[in-house]
């Protein structure tokens, strides 16, 4: 039996690249801004949702696509902030992908102008290596995950536009370097903007919304 | 109310439903590509042997989860039996400041000579089926 080697250079994020094209386009065509939270289990990124929602008050409207493995625990958060909401879950898979986000961004209530956040799954990896048509990915990471995890997951670090340091209230308590932390975002990333956030304080809430608001398209 | 989106799984073999890895997302168009690629040969192939895939650094890919991932999603397919080659790219970059240019070692994007973070990453992102080697009748 012979063989032959057939060259075929075919591109393999085709599929979803195609899913976030078509997404870019809609928010294009309804003026929306379209970011991509993506942090760790935990880390804060539904209560810094919140707390963004509730800082903006008339600034700006926000929706919401929440996404999850399983449960609708925090689309039903979201939604006690009487904004439009859904939430997708992945049966299992730890991130999302551009096709499910342009489906439910189609379904949901979003006005003219307004901002469309996606909280990723819980994963520093995953959510990454995805496009799904956002404007700008922004990676958090609350303090008391360790000060080295732009190094660790430098993908994320790489490819957000923003970097948020969450639960900084708790820094009494930790050993969690933050000059160091940044440092470490500088030689991953070295032009990415990070907050130092606290949900519970409210301390650097305005400032993260006036960089949100700032990214609108 | 809340409206609630759940993955259809329906392109997806009972044998991947709900196994959590991005290979296994990635590999799922690395086999429907080179099903489709075989497929569309004329002759047809008797079989396919091995598909190469270029993979830039860039993407946080484990070749063993990889290779795990196309094993199960070829199984009951034309391709099963065939085998998967990665083909790493390294990183490399070009200074926006001093005009160095080489490789880069994740996880720092600095400029291997002034340090400066302000450089363009020009390799590293390629994903793509690059070969298919086929078994062929010897006689054509």
């Amino acid at each position: 039996m012979a063989t032959s080697n057939v060259r075929v250079y075919r591109d393999l994020m085709g599929e979803n690249e195609k899913w976030a094209a078509q997404t870019r386009e809609f928010l294009g065509a309804k003026k929306l801004t379209m970011l991509n939270l993506i942090g760790s289990p935990g880390s804060g990124k539904t209560t810094l949702l919140e707390c963004l929602v509730q800082e903006a008050g008339d600034r700006v409207r926000f929706s919401v696509l929440e996404g999850d493995v399983e449960t609708t625990h925090d689309a039903e958060r979201i939604a006690r902030l009487d904004i439009p909401v859904s939430q997708l879950l992945t049966n299992g898979a730890c991130h999302l992908e551009a096709k499910l986000v342009h489906y439910a961004l189609k379904d949901l209530a979003t006005s003219e102008g307004s901002v469309v956040v996606v909280e990723n799954v819980g994963n520093l990896v995953c959510p990454a290596e995805f496009d799904i048509g956002e404007h700008a990915k922004i990676a958090v990471l609350s303090v008391t995950e360790g000060e080295d995890k732009p190094l660790k997951y430098p993908l994320l670090f790489r490819e957000c536009k923003a970097v948020v340091l969450s639960k900084t209230d708790l820094l009494p308590h930790l050993r969690f370097d933050i000059a160091q932390c940044r440092d470490y975002v500088r030689q991953v990333n070295a032009s990415v903007p990070v907050f130092e956030v606290s949900a519970m304080s409210g301390a650097g809430v305005r400032e993260l919304l006036n960089w949100v608001l700032s990214v609108r398209a | 109310m809340i409206f609630f989106n759940r993955c259809s799984t329906g392109s997806r073999s009972s044998a991947t439903k709900g196994i959590a890895m991005h290979e296994f997302s990635i590999c799922e168009g690395i086999v429907k590509a080179a099903v489709e690629e075989v497929e569309k040969m004329t002759p047809r192939p008797k079989a396919l042997r091995l598909a190469r895939v270029v993979v830039g650094r860039l993407h946080a890919i484990v070749p063993d989860n990889m290779e795990m991932a196309y094993e199960v999603l070829t199984r009951d397919t034309p391709i099963a039996g065939s085998k998967l080659e990665l083909e790493f790219v390294p990183i490399a970059a070009k200074c926006k400041v001093c005009g160095w240019e080489g490789s880069i070692e994740p996880p720092v994007f600095l400029c291997g000579s002034c340090l400066s973070g302000d450089i363009e990453v020009v390799t590293g992102r390629e994903l793509y089926l690059a070969n298919l080697e086929v078994e062929v009748d010897g006689n054509e």
